[in-house]
């Protein structure tokens, strides 16, 4: 039961970390970012390849989170300025381009047979439950920091300048500031925080393959902040909590309901996943715990 | 080296697939026009349409009749798309329509899952041997897949210019502040505007059910190459949709010997993003003050 709970407490951790970066760029920003899932790939592929390599992990997750920073980089270069609906189009292709890569590039990605075998976070120490608490207490630290940051973020000039963005862009602009630059700022933060995120991912699952970074992730995260309150950190917190009971909790269903095939299950997790996006979006879009009306 | 022959070969194929990417786009671009938001929702309604079409031709054998399924499927699901959930978000933000249509897309993607499965299915058709004209092979189905979606588009197209309906919708996509003052009623003309649009998805979605296979993930795949294509063409430019689909689809095939089948779909982002960068308003549409 031990296990179960720090495996769970893990994942949540986990969406945590996706879900600041996001609620950072659509939050506190307005930027429509549908491509999360593409950094969160990019920081998942490059630590799985180079710690099969032999490269040590000090090495490997600040490479992680860098990679998926220039991956966000070009992407923010030549789409930020576009129209926010149009920019959603834009990444939500890229986050498919990069799976494409994944699954075409055999030399590097073992294509869709993915990298198995990569290894554990502090494997040295004794037993798979002080591992994992291990890796829970690294979650913490990496959350609690990417928390502090955020609060810095917001409480800064940096931070009213976002928020002015997100409220009136055009007002931005007239004061004679340029929102494109917040703009990719934004965009790569989040980016390194969602390559972190699939650095710890990746290690913690022990293998990557294509069919994990489909666009499903990015809409859980943003089913996340939109239930737990978007533009608010506790909103982060509470709504990968929420999205981790639901997860989690089909999973019980389905011990209660056997006759439901686990591929049916997935379907019925993608519908609620729509349900709950639709929903929130009409009468709820501040969230459960959200203060701000958006979208 | 591919052969004159092959090189033409490929490029049929593209039209066809072009033709049917354009449907798709000129689902996209007429709900852009007029409901103003683009309807991600558009890849699972033609799965939808597929299934239907799908199903209804295996109870009553008659192809015919199972696309009559398939089209009245994808209507009927545009018209409770809107009637459940756009029409509750109209005055809201493009983006928020944005961010349902991507649920409605998935409720839908999920209920086929669920009664379907997730094995691909095929049309049971008889198999019919292409035949040659000058050295070219060219697929029966092939060439009637291209009559159906260029009789729907006549048709879409008649609709819009030679209608009542098809009028009204028009001036709502022109200016619907003025519209209104008019006397039309939005209503009426958004219901509408759902059934074609869900109609001409629906129409499409089987189309490459029969060209290809039918999966629920079928439609989704297609969504990025529709988006390039009504994008491309101008976005609420519904000629300019059609024109660039098959633009795209002629691209996409004879690019497929030298960057493989897989990097298809990349193409259709890389084409989206050079038309966003360098022409936004795309090959045929108004020029817009925000891009």
């Amino acid at each position: 039961m031990d296990a179960y709970l720090t495996a769970i407490a893990i994942v949540t951790g986990i969406y945590v970390l996706l879900a600041l970066g996001l609620n950072l760029q659509y939050g506190l920003t307005g930027l429509i970012n549908f491509g999360h899932v593409g950094f969160f790939c990019v920081g998942a592929y490059t630590t799985a390849i180079l710690t099969t390599k032999g490269v040590s992990m000090l090495v490997s997750f600040p490479l992680a989170a860098l990679l998926a920073l220039a991956a966000a980089w070009p992407l923010g270069m030549v789409s930020i300025r576009l129209r926010e609906d149009y920019f959603a189009i834009v990444s939500l292709g890229f986050s498919e381009v990069v799976r494409l890569i994944a699954t075409s590039e055999r030399w590097l990605t073992n294509g869709v047979q993915g990298i198995p075998g990569i290894p554990k976070l502090f494997s040295d120490l004794p037993g798979g439950q002080a591992q994992a608490f291990a890796v829970l207490a690294l979650l913490v630290v990496l959350n609690l920091a990417a928390i502090a940051a955020m609060w810095r973020i917001v409480h800064s000039p940096f931070g009213r300048m976002l928020e002015a963005i997100r409220d009136n862009e055009e007002a931005v602009k007239a004061l004679g500031k340029s929102p494109a630059g917040f703009k990719i700022q934004v965009l790569l933060l989040g980016a390194a925080l969602a390559g972190l995120a699939g650095a710890v991912y990746a290690h913690y699952i022990g293998y990557v393959s294509p069919d994990q970074f489909i666009p499903l992730v990015t809409f859980q995260v943003w089913m996340a902040i939109i239930m737990g309150g978007v533009g608010r950190i506790s909103g982060a917190l509470v709504g990968a909590i929420l999205l981790m009971l639901f997860l989690e909790g089909s999973r019980f269903l389905r011990d209660v309901l056997p006759f439901v095939s686990e591929v049916a299950m997935a379907s019925v997790r993608l519908g609620v996943v729509g349900l709950a996006l639709i929903l929130f979006t009409i009468y709820r879009p501040e969230g459960l715990m959200g203060s701000h009306k958006r979208p | 080296m591919a052969s004159a022959a092959d090189l033409i070969e490929l490029m049929l194929s593209g039209l066809v697939s072009g033709l049917v990417i354009g449907l798709a786009a000129l689902a996209i671009t007429l709900v852009f026009g007029i409901a103003r938001f683009a309807n991600a929702a558009t890849g699972d309604v033609m799965t939808i349409g597929a299934y239907a079409a799908l199903m209804a031709t295996g109870a009553t054998g008659s192809l015919a009749l199972g696309g009559l399924a398939g089209i009245l499927a994808g209507a009927l699901t545009g018209m409770g798309s809107y009637l459940l959930v756009f029409r509750k978000l109209e005055g809201r933000t493009s983006v928020a329509a944005l961010l349902a249509s991507i649920g409605v897309g998935f409720v839908l993607r999920a209920c086929l899952g669920v009664a379907f499965g997730h094995g691909q299915q095929v049309f049971q058709l008889p198999l019919v041997r292409p035949f040659r004209l000058y050295d070219i092979r060219i697929q029966p189905n092939d060439l009637k897949i291209a009559a159906a979606a260029l009789i729907t588009l006549a048709l879409v197209f008649v609709v819009l210019h030679l209608t009542p309906v098809g009028r009204r919708m028009r001036a709502v996509a022109d200016d619907p502040m003025l519209a209104r003052v008019s006397g039309i009623a939005p209503k009426s003309v958004m219901l509408a505007l759902w059934a074609i649009a869900g109609a001409t998805s629906g129409i499409a979605g089987i189309l490459i059910g029969i060209k290809t296979v039918v999966s629920p993930e079928m439609g989704w795949e297609m969504l990025l190459p529709a988006f390039a294509a009504a994008i491309l063409g101008g976005i609420g430019h519904p000629v300019g949709a059609v024109l660039a689909g098959v633009l795209l689809g002629v691209v996409q095939e004879l690019a497929t010997p030298l960057v493989g089948f897989t990097y298809k779909i990349a193409l259709a982002f890389v084409v989206l993003l050079v038309v966003l960068l360098v022409r936004p308003r795309g090959l045929f549409g108004r020029i817009e003050g925000v891009r």
